[in-house]
């Protein structure tokens, strides 16, 4: 059986739904606070606009609208809002997905997928959080650093046969 | 609402992981958290096809596909993966001969030597269907959670005929459990 490895960070429970009522409805519109010690830049893209080609920068993003291409944050977080759809492969410090993506997803720190949140595509994150009820359809790399996980066998089960013995599906069929 | 159950079954699916291995999991049904916390602590990538969301997998006249291009069609395995291990729990209990057939034409390709899986057919085909998610929360315990609708195709496979159908695995051992299900634990055929 496995050790399951302790060392890395295991999935985390569900974060709260956070809410975009403070979000105002200005697209691309960064917001800055009174002091970069208190408060991160958010920038949105909005429900109504949509974005071919590659998506930089270097603050957070919330994506309303519609995005196809490549979406590179960096060390920045991403989220794909309720009404958002992005059809693009993403690279962020951390995802979040409430609406829609096709395409793989890199995050450097974390991943999360959302109850309303439907994803196709290939992910790769340290940690890997989906809440109950989200959609995916793919491949989640649980570990893809270097660093060999701590993996062994357990004592055989004693309701398990071993390889040598004979197959046993003897029970009558109904 | 969510209950556990217990698995005799499930500690001899990692069995043959050896150590420091780093292993592909197929999980063809809806993944549940726990699934997806359970694998995060194990060197491993986790492929996810929910083939519950296509059902009816059955050839209905004037289909464009047969049931075996549509489900090859469903897979798309890359073609380098090669899995340890496979979850289908309830999945053959709602596809019908042809389908489990075509799964796994699909799937042998794509089966580690020593790949084993983990699944639930019935001792007794009048066994009452149960519409459940199911996850892993630990080596030997099953999470499992009611579907908000009850799902089409359910018509449970006999032992023998599943058997027969499971070209490219071998049953290894199979437990009875509650309702005339079975628990079965899967070998492939080297």
């Amino acid at each position: 059986m496995f050790e399951r490895n302790k060392n890395k960070q295991t999935a985390v429970p569900p974060e709260p739904q956070r809410s975009r009522q403070d979000t105002p409805p200005a697209s691309m519109a960064p917001q800055a606070g009174p002091s970069p010690a208190t408060h991160r830049s958010i920038a949105m893209i909005g429900p109504s606009i949509e974005i071919k080609g590659t998506v930089t920068g270097d603050e957070d993003l919330v994506i309303e609208g519609k995005v196809e291409g490549t979406v590179e944050l960096g060390a920045h977080e991403l989220t794909v809002g309720e009404s958002g759809k992005v059809n693009a492969d993403i690279t962020a410090r951390t995802v979040r997905i409430d609406g829609e993506v096709a395409g793989d997803i890199r995050g450097n720190e974390k991943v999360v997928i959302s109850k309303s949140g439907n994803v196709r595509g290939n992910i790769i994150a340290p940690r890997m959080t989906l809440e109950d009820g989200a959609i995916f359809k793919g491949s989640i790399d649980m570990d893809p650093g270097d660093v060999p996980a701590k993996v062994s066998l357990a004592p055989k089960a004693a309701a398990v046969s071993g390889p040598d013995t004979a197959p046993e599906f003897d029970l009558k069929s109904g | 609402m969510s209950e556990q159950q217990s698995s005799q079954l499930l500690p001899g699916l990692f069995e043959a992981v050896t150590e420091g291995q780093r292993i592909d999991v197929l999980h063809l049904g809806p993944v549940l958290p726990e699934t997806v916390e359970y694998f995060s602590g194990i060197r491993c990538r986790l492929h996810i096809n929910d083939l519950f969301a296509e059902l009816p997998l059955a050839f209905q006249p004037g289909d464009a596909l047969t049931v075996q291009q549509h489900i090859c069609e469903l897979l798309a395995f890359p073609g380098e993966v090669r899995f340890d291990l496979c979850l289908f729990w309830d999945l053959f209990n709602y596809l019908d001969q042809d389908g489990v057939v075509a799964l796994m034409d699909c799937l042998r390709p794509h089966l580690a030597p020593a790949a084993r899986a983990h699944a639930f057919g019935v001792h007794n085909t009048r066994s009452p269907q149960r519409d459940c998610r199911f996850g892993i929360v630990s080596d030997s315990r099953l999470v499992l959670r009611p579907r908000a609708a009850r799902l089409p195709g359910y018509a449970p496979h006999s032992q023998a005929k599943l058997k027969q159908c499971l070209d490219g695995f071998d049953v290894q051992r199979s437990v009875l459990m509650a309702d005339s299900r079975l628990e079965l634990l899967l070998k492939a055929r080297c």
